[in-house]
């Protein structure tokens, strides 16, 4: 029964052995080199066919632990938009004197040249070394005689210090991956934490290794002539051992109004928890969100800054002079950091220079300008402190590491509610926070080391409502005055974009946006009065707006309003929608007709809901004294729309475009 | 090394004309501030010629920037290399009453690589600083000393530097130890600029003053074609540990074989047999360059790589042939290189690319030029190609380095010669098409897009993008279309007659828009051109159109049933000076089609500024037509 069993096993292991690919370094086939395109995906300039990445521990008795990375990857390259896979990039961190290290790199190229198989070396002269900062160094290597179809192949080692820190495991790069065997072990001294993230469905198989340390005891004695004694010890540990096998794993492509592309992708990231060694108790290291931020709270450079006050002891008295209530003393603190200090484009939620310093040199990173907020207010009695965000940039934090926030803001607890506040741009405004960190969640941190979840999704929905009032003429021209209004971050974008520049400038902008408009009677409210709407105005012409032919005139009551395109495009979609904030978009339009002339036919009204009320469109068009009045409405209530929607939307938005590019008909009368 | 120390004692005699300067913005002169987002309160540039391998200079900037538009300013990037040494570097801020606010020197700014985004490797550093103002205007004072034993590449000089600044006071001065030190110097659009010159022994000085600022406009000649400015040269000078002594263009010619190119076109003996063989019974020279140079582009890879001299000298053919990679440099010497083994001569050329047609200036030889390319003379004219692409036909280099005066480099020393141009009817679109509106308002058509010149350069990529990125390419390209189908793709690329021909077969819903009992629609649904050229109330500068193309178009429309012709669009014809608008459309009764013909030609031609509102008038009418609709209403 053994024997049949085992014949059996040993049948199936031949019959898949033949089948299968064989990876090992330098066996190229020829099916490999013939493959004209990647069978999954036929869009792939080039495709990963296969890669093992085996990261394990070291000891150095010299040294210490480090990290070792072994990587092989076999990648084909389809055609020329491939050949930027050809050229490989490592960035290597050093710090304080230590370095990491790449090593053992060997790399071949391999073509198929009158049906044989022909490889080419990479040579030691495309290999460069770069400084790029003061953090970083950077490898790189270019493989030769790449063409359309050339398989390359290459593999080192990377040897890193910084054992505490292991690099997020990358799953899925932006070509496709064939099959990939990824795998990491740790000592049983490290406690790593996996944390993963992204669409795709990971299961790893947990195993264990060992490993072993050797310690070497030179003791210096005199036998004789000149001669040393070694004592070796050696300690064997176990390890665990985590592979991810994946086979087909698509390549990520970024689709239009999309948060950051880099949320979607998998990826795992081992966060060390505790390390144990022998004879020593256990120390922990961060493991749950609590005690992330209960290492920021505790740093000085974070909740060390929220007590120091006396700097700004005078300055505060006469801000808080006749302000009496939480919410009056928040507004004015908030104005006054907001209007004195100046962001110098760093995120982060430690400081950099310290609140006191910054105050001083008016400027500094999102936490110099944001906790001396909350030392502020806080100062002035009123309750507020950190929120810890991850920008939009950063991704969503998906697992409790430090990196997991790069971003502090302001929560503020009043008696009528709470509210958000960033003044580390100039035109934000109270539950106005700049779009970068609009980001799902933020987590407000009390001194006592409790946290709370916020969204940081904005509720309100921002809005631009354009009434305007113009006058066909007979040829077509059309005459009128338009006024717009803009909220919420309509303006935040408008101020941020335009503030400063000059209204010369700012109708050339406009008129090379709608070709052929011609404006006059510019003005601009409320520009500078952050918190209010802006309003602007202006008179404008445009010629051959309308067709005039034999006894009829045609026309869009829309005209260069109208919504023309569909930004949806594309048959599918794998990733939500993100409009960054809910929006309004309100046309109201009144048309003046031509003397003489009569309504001869007008669209129909139309209504459109989006299902969990997301959105709606409103057109409606009625006929009066002077001519026609329109109303158009298009909003979404929801910022965020997954992308089962996807459908819906592309039809909403195609249904718009239908109803806008409807005519009217005018004839004599 | 006396000579020396005597020389510098001289030069330290001399006055400093940025001492005393009045940082406070209270005495500026307004008229610098219109149009501007800075002001440059002085640039100084002060060069001492050492020897013909040995230049300092010291440069002194202030800058006051009026608001967040010129915050560029706040961000200091110095470049140096291995042969460049940078001292005494000091940023000083000012506010608006001249006070100082802050001080940096080289201990804060950080030292990174230069990278330039596209090359593999780059040697070149850069030092950068950025401040972070704190409130507008404020300004900002640079100083720092250079040390270079490069004097090839000289540095020139812009009395002005960027669109929206403008500069109180502009100071160059260079000194020179020897009088056979002295370079020359040629002038560019300083015509109607305040300005002083010097010329005494030893010494070279230019300073203007009071230099409005001013603004971009559409269609205009380029910045450097619009700015005072010199280009400076050493006759004898020194690049990279290479000497030189360069008069003409003749003489930059065989410097340049001799120094960078000579011995860079050997190639080992199996690769010149390989090409031999693949020419083998091939007698005429041009149907031997082009089997070389498909046999380039399929086996080679554009990779920037800039070492040392290697921003002017190529990689050895032998080495581009070892990996199969190279710069355009390195590509175009390769292909010399194989050239040359099987007899065909070709001229490394080297050339300004970009959209910018950029001339090298006939009457003065000096290093400049940013890419490479081959010059193939045959009967008498000459075939361009660009090596760094792996597509581009044989003898069409696209609208990248066309229509420009550029260096070709032959065993007779160096010529300026002008590449090909692209231009008028040669930039031709034809686009037929057939197509029947339904009922609905959806259309099922077939288009034949036949390109040739500029508009081949445009869509001859599609040949070898992924069938996914084909019908994307065409979702934008005809984005005018909503709901659109591709339903089959049929591309031929004519490498030899330089034709690109697509035929496309789609389909799409509500093109037609129903309002009530009528249906609208535009019969130009493929190529309707509806650009309009900005609105300048005072426009200052002449009208530039660098190419000009013929864009034709001839559909055929097949009606719906149970509609009747409404209206129709006037045909249309104007000729002027910019070129022809051709419209047609006729109604075919028994056939329920319509015929619609357009032709849109524009011509290359640089006008006065005043013609520039007629353009724009002939712009907004061709738009209009081009986007005129049919009024279909039912029976």
């Amino acid at each position: 029964m053994i024997k049949d069993t085992l014949l059996i096993i040993f049948l199936l292991f031949a019959v898949f052995s033949v089948k299968s690919q064989d990876y090992k370094f330098g066996k190229v086939s020829k099916e490999e080199l013939t493959e004209k395109v990647y069978a999954k995906d036929s869009s792939a300039p080039a495709a990963v066919l296969y890669r093992s990445h085996k990261t394990r521990f070291n000891y150095l008795q010299s040294n210490g632990f480090q990290i070792i990375t072994f990587i092989y990857e076999r990648v084909k390259i389809y055609n020329a938009d491939g050949f930027k896979y050809a050229t490989v990039k490592e960035n290597l961190f050093y710090n304080k004197g230590q370095n990491e290290h790449l090593t053992g790199l060997k790399a071949y190229t391999y073509n198929l040249v009158d049906g044989k198989i022909v490889k080419d070396k990479l040579k030691s002269s495309a290999e460069f070394k770069t400084k790029l900062n003061d953090f970083y160094n950077q490898e790189k290597f270019t493989m030769p005689n790449v063409n359309d179809g050339s398989v390359i192949e290459y593999q080192y080692s990377i040897s890193s210090p910084f054992y505490w820190s292991i690099d997020e495991l990358v799953l899925q790069y932006d070509i496709p991956i064939k099959k990939q065997e990824v795998s990491i072990s740790t000592p049983e001294y490290f406690v790593f934490k996996p944390n993963i993230k992204g669409y795709l469905k990971l299961n790893p198989r947990v195993g264990s290794g060992n490993g072993k340390m050797n310690f070497i005891n030179s003791n210096k004695q005199r036998r004789g002539n000149a001669r040393y004694n070694y004592d070796q010890t050696e300690l064997d540990y176990s390890t665990s051992v985590n592979t991810y096998e994946m086979i087909d794993v698509p390549a990520l492509e970024a689709e239009p109004f999309i948060n950051n592309i880099n949320n979607y992708r998998s990826v795992v990231k081992y966060e060390l928890e505790s390390v144990k060694m022998p004879d020593s108790p256990v120390k922990n290291y961060t493991t749950t969100w609590e005690d992330v931020i209960d290492e920021i709270y505790q740093s000085q450079r974070f909740g060390g800054q929220l007590t120091q006050g006396n700097f700004f002891k005078d300055d505060l008295s006469v801000i808080l002079a006749d302000k009496n209530s939480d919410i009056e003393k928040t507004g004015a603190i908030f104005h006054f950091i907001q209007d004195r200090m100046n962001w110098d484009g760093y995120y982060g939620y430690y400081v950099n220079q310290g609140v006191r310093k910054a105050y001083k040199e008016k400027k500094g990173n999102t936490a110099d300008i944001n906790l001396m907020l909350i030392a502020m207010l806080n100062d002035a009695g009123v309750k507020s402190y950190p929120v810890l965000i991850s920008t939009r940039e950063n991704g969503v934090p998906m697992f409790p590491t430090r990196e997991g926030f790069n971003y502090v803001a302001v929560y503020v607890e009043l008696d009528k509610g709470s509210i958000l506040l960033d003044a580390s741009n100039k035109y934000t405004e109270p539950n106005l926070l700049p779009a970068r960190a609009i980001n799902w969640f933020g987590q407000v941190v009390k001194k006592d080391g409790t946290r709370k979840s916020i969204s940081l999704i904005p509720k309100t929905v921002s809005k631009e409502t354009l009434t305007c009032s113009l006058f066909l003429t007979e040829d077509g021209e059309i005459t009128g005055k338009q006024r717009t209004v803009y909220s919420d971050y309509l303006a935040y974008n408008h101020r941020n974009d335009f503030n400063g520049v000059s209204d010369e400038s700012y109708i050339k902008n406009l008129e090379s946006k709608t070709g052929g408009i011609e404006i006059s009677e510019f003005s601009v409210k409320n520009q500078l009065i952050i918190g209010k709407p802006i309003t602007e105005s202006y008179a404008f012409l445009m010629e051959n707006q309308a067709s005039s032919i034999g006894d009829k005139i045609y026309f869009n009551p829309l005209f260069h309003f109208a919504t023309k395109e569909n930004p949806f495009k594309l048959e599918e979609r794998y990733f939500p929608i993100d409009f960054k904030y809910p929006w309004e978009e309100k046309y109201n339009i009144s048309i003046n007709i031509p003397e003489g002339y009569v309504i001869e036919s007008i669209p129909e009204s139309l209504k459109l809901e989006l299902p969990d009320k997301m959105g709606s469109f409103l057109y409606t068009l009625k006929v009066n004294s002077t001519g026609l009045q329109v109303l158009v409405d298009i909003k979404f209530n929801n910022s965020i729309i997954p992308s089962k929607q996807y459908q819906f939307i592309k039809e909403f938005f195609n249904q718009i475009v239908q109803k806008e590019t409807e005519q009217v008909v005018l004839s004599k009368s | 090394m006396r000579l020396f120390s005597l020389y510098c004692a001289f030069l330290f005699s001399v006055l400093s004309s940025s001492q005393n300067l009045d940082y406070s913005i209270l005495t500026m002169d307004k008229a610098l501030t219109k149009d501007a987002n800075a002001v440059v309160r002085l640039d100084e540039m002060k060069i001492e010629i050492l020897g013909h391998d040995h230049l300092r200079y010291k440069v002194d900037e202030v800058i006051t920037v009026l608001n967040k538009f010129g915050n560029y300013h706040s961000t200091k990037s110095i470049s140096f290399d291995k042969e460049l040494k940078i001292k005494d570097l000091e940023v000083f801020i000012y506010d608006q009453l001249g006070n100082e606010i802050d001080h940096f020197n080289k201990k804060n700014f950080t030292d990174v690589s230069a990278a330039d985004g596209f090359s593999l490797f780059n040697d070149d550093r850069v030092l950068r600083h950025k401040y972070t103002p704190i409130s507008y205007p404020y300004t900002i004072h640079t100083s720092y000393e250079v040390e270079t034993s490069d004097t090839g590449f000289f540095p020139p000089w812009y009395f002005l530097s960027n669109y929206r600044e403008s500069v109180q006071k502009s100071y160059y001065e260079i000194t020179y130890a020897r009088s056979e030190l002295k370079p020359e110097i040629k002038e560019h659009q300083l015509d109607g600029l305040n300005i002083s010159k010097i010329d005494d022994p030893g010494k070279l000085v230019y300073s203007a003053a009071m230099i409005p600022a001013i603004k971009y406009e559409e269609l205009s000649p380029s910045f450097r074609n619009i700015v005072p400015r010199l280009s400076v040269r050493m006759i004898k000078f020194n690049l990279k540990g290479e000497e030189g002594q360069v008069e003409s263009w003749s003489d930059f010619g065989k410097w340049m074989d001799d120094k960078l190119l000579s011995g860079a076109d050997e190639l080992a003996p199996e690769t010149i047999t390989r090409v031999k063989e693949l020419v083998e019974g091939i007698e005429d020279d041009l149907e031997k360059a082009k089997i070389i140079y498909k046999y380039v582009q399929d086996n080679t890879r554009y990779i920037s790589v800039q070492i040392g001299i290697g921003g002017w000298k190529p990689i050895s053919a032998i080495n581009v042939d070892e990996v199969k990679y190279g710069d355009c440099k390195g590509l175009s010497n390769y292909t010399y290189a194989l050239f040359k083994a099987v007899g065909v001569t070709s001229h490394y050329t080297v050339i300004y690319a970009g959209k910018d047609k950029i001339d090298f200036e006939e009457d003065f030889a000096v290093l400049q030029g940013n890419h490479a390319i081959l010059a193939v003379p045959y009967n008498g004219t000459y075939y361009w190609i660009d090596c760094t692409s792996q597509v581009h036909p044989f003898g069409f280099v696209g609208g990248f380095t066309d229509d420009r005066k550029a260096l070709i480099v032959t065993p007779n020393g160096g010529k300026i010669i002008k590449t090909v141009s692209y231009i008028n009817e040669d930039n031709s679109k034809k686009t037929v098409a057939q197509y029947t509106l339904g009922k609905k308002g959806d259309i099922k058509a077939m288009v034949y897009i036949t390109s040739e010149g500029i508009p081949y350069d445009n869509r001859f990529y599609l040949e070898n993008e992924t069938n996914d990125n084909v019908v994307k390419a065409y979702k934008e390209y005809w984005s005018t279309i909503n709901n659109i189908e591709i339903k089959n793709i049929d591309i031929s690329n004519n490498r030899d007659k330089i034709i690109f021909k697509e035929e496309v077969l789609l389909e799409a819903a509500n093109y037609g828009t129903i309002s009530g009992n009528r249906m609208f629609f535009t019969p130009n649904a493929f190529d309707r051109n509806t650009y309009i050229p900005n609105r300048y109330r005072n426009r200052t500068r002449s009208l530039v159109i660098d190419r000009g193309y013929s864009h034709d178009n001839d559909f055929l429309i097949n009606l719906p049933e149970g509609y009747a012709v409404e209206a129709i669009p006037d045909n249309i014809s104007i000729a002027n000076e910019f070129g022809e608008y051709l419209f047609s459309i006729e109604y075919i009764a028994k056939d329920n089609t319509i015929k619609y013909k357009r032709k849109l030609f524009i011509k290359k031609g640089v006008f006065k500024k005043d013609k520039y509102k007629a353009y724009r008038d002939f712009r907004k009418e061709t738009a209009t037509a081009d986007n005129s609709m049919v009024v279909l209403i039912k029976k």
